[in-house]
């Protein structure tokens, strides 16, 4: 970022809020997404009450730490998507590439596990339909797994776009990150929800 | 506002999405036809049930009745009819031939079709595979 | 007018109102089937005259919305139509077409017509909404191809903005979809899972983009707000019709044999289905409210802002009541679905095509606006239909509270037929109303006919 557009936040933050880092549409969509997974949240907590007996049997047919692991690799990759942004934003882009990059692996790392557990489950004969439950663990995991795809292609968008930085602007990087973390921040809630508390 | 909201981040953000939702929908169609033969009540699915999903068709019995609540709400629900007139093949045919010629003076009436035995076998077949397909037990009472 | 050839859109605009007064005649004798019932038996049975009232409804919002991608397309790609020649063909071609199949539908019984159509070659008939026979089909799947031919020609050599993108993939979308309308299994399950693929991809999917793209058109026009502001806008309300829109056929999918999952997909996909619609209306009004120009066509503009509220309650509002799982499982199938029915459609598609006939015939007259007592009248009509349409949707949504108490929520559920009686009253005021939404048709209708400075400002052009 230039010395002009830093010196003109610092200017602006004296008498305005901070504005939002990334594009308004972007908020919008991330609106919607956290809005849909929040409704599914509900809709879980709903239907365990209706049956918790049979919630809290199968609940512990899941793999805790394969859960865990993937945890710590959203975690780990927001982080570095956070460290991108700080290099950004001091101009070290290539760095931030190389942050980036690594997040993309932590992606690679949670899609890999959760094949393996998708592929258990499926081996055991477990589907949508099976029970309640696995209906739940099978569309709120899967859903969340499509949207980590999703955000490993933003990742590459971004990895690209560093190239030419200048013509796509700081906003579009963020706009990017913002996604990311919404990924992260919608597993920390699934991850006790589904397979921890009981 | 002093946010920025740009034109080619909304159209990343139609068509990213769009193309997501799209494909999950078709995940979950690819599901549930792995799921329907245990549901679809597909046994019952005769020559003869066929032959009466043809005539259901061609006379248009969905332009006053429902079938599983999809259709018109002149007419009373279908899906459910084998069981309301006590799965009965003789009740069924009765009342089908049953059926004015010229309708009930300022009442709702079926036309009478004149359908051959045949006929209304087939049609019956159609009602009775419709009524064994798992919907979840929709209609919420026998009458429908 | 900019350009000779938007000129072609007013003979889809006229044929579009003729058969929405044709539409609104055979409303009114089904109504009145629910009270009379043996009102014209045999000789139009409901089921026949349903289907008129039905697919007229569908073949007229199809000519708007080709009416007025003839007027816009032109304009927005800063071109010439392609083949103005093959637009006034298919107006033809698609008029014919549909009003064989109307006296199809009047003058021979269903069963026949099936015959004579050869509609034992591919069986397509008789499902709901896709009545017409094969033939029909066929015809309307050439219609649409010629049609998107002439305006993606027009689109991909001329100035491609936002609007028609939007618009054309919307047109494309409603196309492929309707090639769904030729598969029709034995299975029950199959039919209806791909039956909605035609029908609710349609009308909350992609004739959403339809409606969306029309709508900024006509903002942009009477606002004279930037460009850019609009379709921005334009692209966060259609991606969210489909990123709800999509899901949300499982509301669809509750109790037609596929999977209980589709309970929570559907119900949680379409519980959001209101927002595109909520974000639709509240970005109207704050064009309007923030418009650079005092646009005189006062009724378009009326029209409009009318379309946005009323698709938010038809469409979202009224959708939302009966879309959740639980509460659906008592009222499917029953006059709750027809009140929603009956207001979305009206809400979001009639009214945009009133909407664009609105703005755009006054200026292929040549004038910006119509004088202001026509205005007028054309705003009564606005008042007459909108109003009367609400009620229309009370009424049903009173007579569908007694129907789903009696017949599906009390511990003695009654028969079918025991409670539409007691449901008469509803059906009666519904009729009433209907009566009244006619006669705003019709003034709308009238105050569009040539008036004598029209003929004059002809006479000197041709001069």
């Amino acid at each position: 970022m230039s010395d002009a557009i830093k010196s003109e936040r610092k200017s602006l933050k004296k008498d305005l809020p901070e504005p939002l880092p990334g594009d308004l549409a972007m908020w919008f969509f991330i609106f919607a997404e956290l809005f849909v997974f929040m409704i599914f949240f509900a809709s879980y907590a709903y239907a365990r009450s209706q049956n918790v007996a049979l919630f809290d049997t199968y609940q512990k047919t899941l793999d805790r730490n394969i859960g865990a692991i993937n945890t710590a690799f959203l975690i780990t990759g927001s982080l570095f998507v956070v460290l991108s942004m700080a290099c950004i934003h001091s101009g070290q882009v290539k760095k931030a590439r190389g942050w980036l990059v690594l997040a993309e692996g932590m992606g690679v790392g949670f899609l890999s596990l959760k094949i393996i557990e998708f592929s258990d489950k499926l081996s055991h004969g477990v589907s949508l339909s099976t029970n309640t439950f696995y209906m739940f663990y099978l569309s709120l995991t899967f859903f969340h797994f499509l949207h980590v795809i999703l955000g490993m292609v933003v990742l590459g968008i971004m990895i690209k776009a560093m190239s030419r930085i200048e013509e796509f602007g700081v906003h579009g990087i963020e706009s990017g990150a913002a996604y990311w973390h919404m990924i992260d921040l919608v597993w920390i809630v699934l991850f006790p929800l589904v397979y921890v508390i009981h | 506002m002093s946010e920025i909201f740009t034109k080619s981040m909304a159209r990343n953000i139609y068509y990213g999405g769009s193309a997501f939702f799209i494909l999950l929908f078709l995940a979950l169609t690819f599901d549930t036809h792995n799921a329907l033969p245990d549901r679809d009540n597909r046994e019952a699915l005769t020559s003869q049930a066929k032959a009466g999903k043809d005539l259901w068709e061609k006379y248009d019995c969905i332009g006053c009745h429902t079938l599983l609540g999809e259709g018109a709400y002149f007419a009373p629900e279908l899906g459910n009819v084998y069981e309301r007139f006590g799965e009965s093949k003789e009740a069924f045919i009765g009342f089908m031939k049953s059926r004015p010629k010229d309708g009930v003076p300022g009442r709702r009436s079926m036309p009478q079709f004149n359908f051959t035995d045949q006929e209304l076998d087939a049609l019956f077949e159609f009602l009775k595979y419709a009524d064994g397909i798992n919907n979840e037990n929709w209609p919420p009472n026998v009458q429908g | 007018m900019q350009y000779e050839s938007q000129n072609t859109a007013r003979l889809y605009f006229i044929g579009a109102i003729a058969l929405f007064i044709g539409q609104i005649l055979f409303g009114l004798i089904i109504g009145l089937q629910y009270v009379i019932g043996d009102f014209l038996f045999p000789e139009i049975p409901f089921n026949v005259a349903r289907m008129v009232h039905t697919n007229l409804l569908i073949v007229w919002l199809l000519m708007g919305f080709m009416g007025a991608s003839y007027y816009l397309v032109p304009e927005e790609a800063g071109r010439e139509l392609y083949s103005p020649f093959l637009a006034k063909l298919m107006f033809w071609v698609f008029l014919i077409a549909g009003a064989l199949t109307v006296i199809g539908y009047l003058s021979v019984p269903y069963a026949t017509l099936a015959d004579i159509t050869g509609n034992g070659i591919l069986p397509t008939m008789g499902r709901e909404f896709l009545e017409q026979p094969t033939i029909t089909k066929i015809g309307i799947v050439i219609v649409a191809l010629a049609f998107l031919y002439n305006v993606g020609m027009t689109v991909l050599t001329g100035r491609k903005t936002v609007v028609s993108l939007v618009l054309l993939t919307g047109l494309l979308g409603l196309a492929l979809l309707f090639l769904f309308a030729f598969y029709n299994p034995h299975n029950l399950v199959h039919d209806k899972y791909y039956w909605w693929w035609v029908v609710h991809l349609w009308v909350e999917g992609v004739w959403e983009l339809i409606l969306a793209a029309i709508l900024a058109f006509v903002l942009i026009k009477t606002t004279g707000l930037d460009r850019e502001v609009i379709e921005k806008w334009l692209y966060v309300i259609i991606a969210m019709t489909l990123i709800t829109g999509i899901i949300g056929t499982g509301h669809h999918y509750f109790w037609i044999g596929v999977p209980g999952y589709w309970q929570w997909w559907g119900s949680i996909f379409s519980a959001m289905e209101p927002i595109p619609f909520f974000i639709m209306t509240l970005f109207a009004f704050n064009a309007v409210n923030k418009r650079k120009r005092e646009h005189p066509n006062k009724a378009a503009v009326l029209w409009a802002l009318g379309t946005a509220v009323l698709a938010f309650l038809g469409a979202g509002v009224w959708g939302f009541l009966s879309t959740l799982a639980p509460v659906n499982y008592y009222t499917h199938g029953t006059q709750i679905t027809a009140s929603h029915g009956h207001m979305a459609f009206y809400g979001a598609y009639v009214m945009v095509v009133l909407t664009i006939i609105s703005y755009a015939v006054p200026i292929l007259r040549g004038q910006e606006a119509k004088s202001n007592g026509m205005q007028v009248m054309e705003m009564w009509s606005f008042w007459l239909m909108s109003v009367s349409m609400v009620f229309i949707t009370l009424f049903l949504t009173g007579a569908g509270v007694v129907q789903v108490y009696l017949q599906r929520f009390t511990d003695t559920p009654q028969p079918f037929m025991v409670v539409q009686q007691k449901m008469e009253i509803f059906y009666w005021l519904r009729e009433l109303s209907g009566v009244i939404f006619l006669i705003g048709a019709i003034l709308y209708a009238l105050s569009f006919l040539p008036t004598s400075t029209h003929k004059q400002q002809a006479s000197t052009t041709s001069a």
